[in-house]
């Protein structure tokens, strides 16, 4: 298979968790401290929920604390529908956050309490980047690469890269180097809130396995 | 070394390992702990030293001596830190600096990172030389005593930063607080894989039967662990489900509530011949790796617990286990999905039955249990981790640290 001249460079990257010292018992405290918290921590709570290897039942730390922390059921509801990639800033997902807990604390006044030793501890992370030491240069040599690699990889270019580019760079990489639109579109339209990592890696290894295929049968078994 | 660890931890700890190791190669790094044999802190740093050697960094590991007044002091110091009632006075309080300063003038504290763990030797921080000194408390201070919380807090204070196992157990000091839990190692004796012949010799010596299903906690005989609640358990189990009941701890010589609360268990029992009280002598890791091998439910019930990597153990033997929701057990048991867990002696019994009856659930969620082990508490992740933070201090302020 042909070279091309633009690698895709594997990197991976982890969060090492920090206190910010702040919880939260109840829903008016989690509002209050929403309000004021790093966005640092409202990042980790919302964008690098995914970041873990398993999803719990929503899409975001406060959804899942509202939910099974406080069993306030529809809040959950609703603060998993926010999709943080939709935002500019993490402030304004610091804004629909606070619309949405003060929506509901207008018409549910008195929240209850979390149990002793369930409140919402809010943290934040040092994000470190590092190559996992793989590229590739071709789809043959990404679909062996992507197989293999860390889901840690599979966060920071599908997930981390929404925040630095606006999309992922897998498609990036599959249309603008490789020239493959089609493969491109098939990794947009994979809902990021849907899946876990694992999922992911596999779909992506599947339709890359599929056009490896395809171009092999064009060119009369990859000659 | 640490390709000792290929192919059973995660590549990505590995090789941030040995990316880290290239940016701190040569530094030397001291832990300072108060003893080198006995307890959790003791048996990481055995594994952990040798990790970072492998990775070009220079390790030291220093203990702190002390008298047995010392030692009570500082045993007053962790029960009311926990959130016992106890008083320490002015007296105490001296004494307890007293003791850390003469170790001060004995101990090389020179180094270019410093981890000082727990509240023992934390007053060494006022004798520092040079470095970044962080402050490691592996227990629980979400609920202390105040005013000996306040104290202690005037040395931690004085650190670069601190680390927790569990963010429910730190606690605002005014310093950066970083959230690393422990872990277990994978290669040692507790831990390692096992031939089936040293399976069948721990079944055979401990006289249990192979058809029978077994049930085990392995823990000390402490009213926390509750292991009446878990003969409560049993019982209530055994109504339906025929098993063998096995309860694995050391023998309580040096500890008089121990052996009260041994004396307890074994009247609790009773006659039943299918309790089975193991008093196991210290360092029996290779039994209690059987044990866990052989067992078809594991739990530890506790109703209060430090981080309780009895249960990381357990999980690394691809067991479901059924653990107490309290102190660090939530952080490795996902309910329903790599375990159960429990608020009571009912929940303890029903889950029980459930993992008797669903062989093939089990299984699912004892494969699942292994790998959020795997991926998470293992000390090679713990040791990426003290790197990681290390490095962060050296980069403060920054959000993202691109290697």
């Amino acid at each position: 298979m042909e070279k091309i001249s633009e690698p895709f460079e594997f990197k991976e990257c982890i969060g090492i968790l920090k206190a910010t010292g702040k919880k939260a018992r109840n829903l008016k405290e989690l509002r209050d401290i929403v309000a004021v918290v790093s966005a640092g921590s409202i990042f980790h709570h919302t964008y690098q929920y995914f970041m873990r290897e398993r999803f719990l039942e929503y899409t975001n730390d406060f959804a899942q604390w509202a939910g099974e922390g406080l069993e306030e059921r529809a809040l959950a509801e609703e603060l998993s529908n926010i999709d943080p990639y939709e935002f500019r800033d993490t402030e304004e997902v610091r804004k629909r956050l606070l619309d949405i807990i003060g929506g509901y604390l207008e018409r549910f006044p008195d929240p209850r309490d979390a149990m002793a030793g369930d409140e919402f501890y809010f943290n934040e992370t040092v994000t470190i980047i590092y190559p996992a030491g793989i590229r590739a240069e071709n789809l043959a040599e990404f679909l062996i690469a992507i197989r293999f690699m860390d889901v840690n990889a599979v966060y920071y270019h599908f997930y981390d890269a929404r925040v630095r580019l606006g999309t992922d760079d897998f498609s990036t990489w599959f249309e603008r180097v490789i020239g493959k639109p089609a493969l491109a579109e098939a990794v947009r339209a994979i809902d990021p809130f849907m899946h876990d990592l694992e999922w992911i890696r596999r779909y992506i290894a599947g339709a890359v396995e599929a056009e490896v295929r395809r171009d092999m049968e064009m060119t009369g078994g990859g000659g | 070394m640490i390709s000792r660890y290929a192919g059973i931890a995660p590549a990505r700890d590995l090789i941030l390992l040995r990316k880290l190791g290239e940016r701190l190669r040569g530094k030397t790094f001291l832990h300072v702990n108060s003893t080198r044999a006995g307890g959790g802190v003791a048996e990481i740093l055995h594994r952990m030293i040798p990790i970072l050697k492998g990775v070009g960094i220079e390790p030291r590991w220093e203990v702190i001596e002390g008298d047995e007044r010392f030692f009570e002091i500082t045993k007053k110091l962790h029960n009311t830190l926990q959130g016992n009632a106890e008083k320490i006075d002015g007296e105490m309080w001296r004494y307890y600096f007293e003791v850390n300063r003469r170790n001060a003038e004995r101990l090389d504290l020179d180094a270019d990172a410093v981890l000082i763990h727990d509240p023992q030797p934390a007053p060494l921080i006022e004798f520092r030389k040079r470095g970044i000194w962080i402050w490691r408390c592996h227990i629980d201070l979400s609920a202390p005593s105040r005013d000996v919380c306040d104290m202690l807090t005037t040395y931690c204070r004085k650190y670069d930063a601190s680390v927790f196992s569990v963010a429910k157990f730190a606690r605002a000091m005014g310093t950066e607080e970083f959230i690393i839990p422990p872990s277990i190692d994978p290669l040692a004796e507790k831990n390692r894989e096992l031939s089936a012949e040293e399976i069948q010799a721990v079944r055979d010596r401990f006289g249990l039967e192979k058809e029978r299903p077994i049930l085990l906690q392995v823990s000390r005989f402490d009213r926390f662990k509750d292991p009446v609640g878990v003969i409560k358990a049993y019982r209530a189990v055994k109504k339906y489900n025929d098993c063998v009941l096995v309860l694995a701890g050391s023998p309580a010589t040096d500890d008089p509530e121990g052996a009260v609360v041994l004396q307890e268990v074994r009247d609790y029992a009773a006659d039943d011949p299918d309790i089975r009280i193991l008093l196991l002598p210290p360092f029996s890791d290779t039994d209690i790796n059987a044990l866990q091998r052989l067992a078809t439910v594991i739990l530890q019930k506790s109703v209060r617990e430090g981080f309780g990597l009895t249960v990381s153990e357990a999980m690394w033997k691809g067991k479901a286990v059924i653990g107490g929701a309290t102190g660090g057990i939530p952080l490795q048991i996902l309910h329903g999905v790599t375990g159960f867990l429990v608020h009571s002696v009912d929940g303890a019994a029903f889950r029980t039955r459930q993992l008797l009856n669903n062989p093939e659930m089990a299984a699912k969620m004892g494969t699942d249990a292994r790998e959020f082990v795997r991926q998470n508490f293992l000390i090679t992740r713990h040791t990426r981790d003290y790197l990681s933070a290390w490095y962060c201090i050296e980069n403060r302020g920054k959000d993202v640290i691109e290697l």
